[in-house]
């Protein structure tokens, strides 16, 4: 009895005095945007009702020509609309073939270029690992991991996370570190890091098709070696 | 005297947030969102989902400051939004969260451990990443949240002695998956 009070207060202690070590994951830095924009489509939702009652009055207008100019100016305005997302979205898709993914490496419109400013030539690494890990990722997508019977994905994607934490953090520090290049350094290990990981689940899921391989063109075989 | 003290810090902060000032949100944001999306990562060990809970959780806060009376601090108040967030997007993948036949509660034998090993932070973390859901909600909620027993039944809706029963159980996997990482390395 006595030596299990001691084990627990010792993991519970263990816990308290390093609580702080214990906190390594961090949102990605656009969630705020996300959160913000979430909350004015509310603030909108709102206020909403009112508007639709002042629509709704004009549209029961007397005058026919009114309805219908009012009907032409709403047609209008929409594929205007429309036109202006298509273009803006075809453009940002033309300069930025990186726009999808998450990593936090990625460089961003509407970021500070400050970081940019201290090392130049953190924006040309970051495209060359970037496009690296994606295509890596894009490989790995391929292989159908149920079938595989793979279920390790969540601890590698909460180990690319954690990484992607670090090099948020990291990105943070170098506007403020005099060691821009130890500060590179790491942030570059970092990149490396997560394709080594990429590439160590690739290899096991190739391994892992080609036995599966083996099975099927060799059935009897099979049966003799399943334990 | 020194916790009232804490609360008025936070409270100009809260009353301007009530009055729909997007920068004190922002300040809130900014002071909770990495200890609040670790919470939640213990909880789901998932990173996404953690996103998603993060964001539901700040804006319904948000949402519902009006009922946060500042008898606890801004951030406890935040903190059970989170868990109980979390907890139900656990639920959402898996239906009971403590299997059945871990609700009997029961004292489980501790096994002797050499109670020498020295610890590193690192390993205890992913050890409690490995764990299964169950025994990692439980407890991370007692080990890392400060969450009592009773506490951690409420929300999860066990007894308190299940949740007590369940936290040895989970202690004690806990230390076996230590070990043998260790004896691995």
């Amino acid at each position: 009895m006595i030596k299990k009070r001691k084990m627990k207060d010792r993991l519970k202690d263990f816990v308290n005095e390093n609580r702080e070590d214990f906190d390594v994951f961090e949102p990605r830095p656009e969630l705020w945007q996300e959160i913000c924009s979430e909350l004015k489509v509310q603030k909108a939702q709102q206020e909403k009702p009112r508007k639709e009652a002042k629509v709704i009055s004009i549209n029961f207008g007397e005058r026919l020509n009114f309805t219908a100019d009012f009907m032409f100016m709403r047609v209008a305005a929409t594929i205007v609309l429309l036109l202006a997302c298509g273009i803006t979205l075809w453009t940002v898709k033309q300069n930025n073939p990186a726009a999808t993914n998450t990593l936090a490496a990625t460089t961003e419109m509407g970021e500070p270029a400050t970081v940019y400013q201290v090392a130049p030539e953190l924006a040309e690494v970051e495209v060359y690992y970037t496009s690296q890990i994606n295509s890596k990722r894009e490989e790995l997508s391929e292989y159908d991991l149920k079938v595989l019977g793979l279920d390790e994905t969540r601890e590698i994607d909460s180990e690319l996370a954690r990484l992607d934490s670090s090099y948020t953090r990291l990105k943070n520090q170098l506007q403020t570190t005099p060691n821009t290049d130890q500060v590179m350094a790491a942030m570059i290990r970092n990149l490396q890091i997560r394709i080594d990981v990429l590439n160590r689940q690739l290899e096991v899921l190739k391994k892992i098709e080609a036995i599966k391989e083996q099975d099927t063109t060799e059935p009897q075989n099979n049966e003799t070696t399943t334990i | 005297m020194e916790k009232s003290t804490f609360q008025d810090v936070n409270a100009q902060v809260v009353q301007r947030c009530r009055e729909g000032d997007n920068r004190a949100q922002y300040e809130l944001y900014k002071l909770y969102s990495k200890a609040m999306f670790n919470v939640s990562m213990r909880i789901t060990n998932d990173y996404a989902e953690s996103e998603d809970v993060l964001q539901e959780a700040f804006i319904s806060a948000f949402k519902n400051l009006h009922s946060y009376k500042a008898e606890a601090s801004f951030g406890s108040w935040l903190k059970r939004i989170v868990i109980n967030a979390s907890v139900n997007a656990v639920r959402k993948r898996r239906s009971e969260l403590v299997p059945l036949e871990d609700r009997i509660a029961g004292d489980i034998a501790d096994e002797d451990y050499d109670d020498d090993t020295e610890w590193q932070v690192e390993q205890v973390r992913r050890a409690i990443q490995r764990l299964p859901d169950g025994y990692r909600v439980v407890l991370s909620l007692y080990l890392l949240e400060g969450l009592d027993h009773a506490e951690i039944g409420e929300v999860l809706g066990i007894s308190e002695s299940t949740s007590k029963s369940q936290y040895s159980r989970a202690r004690k996997k806990l230390l076996e998956i230590m070990k043998d990482t260790h004896s691995m390395a």
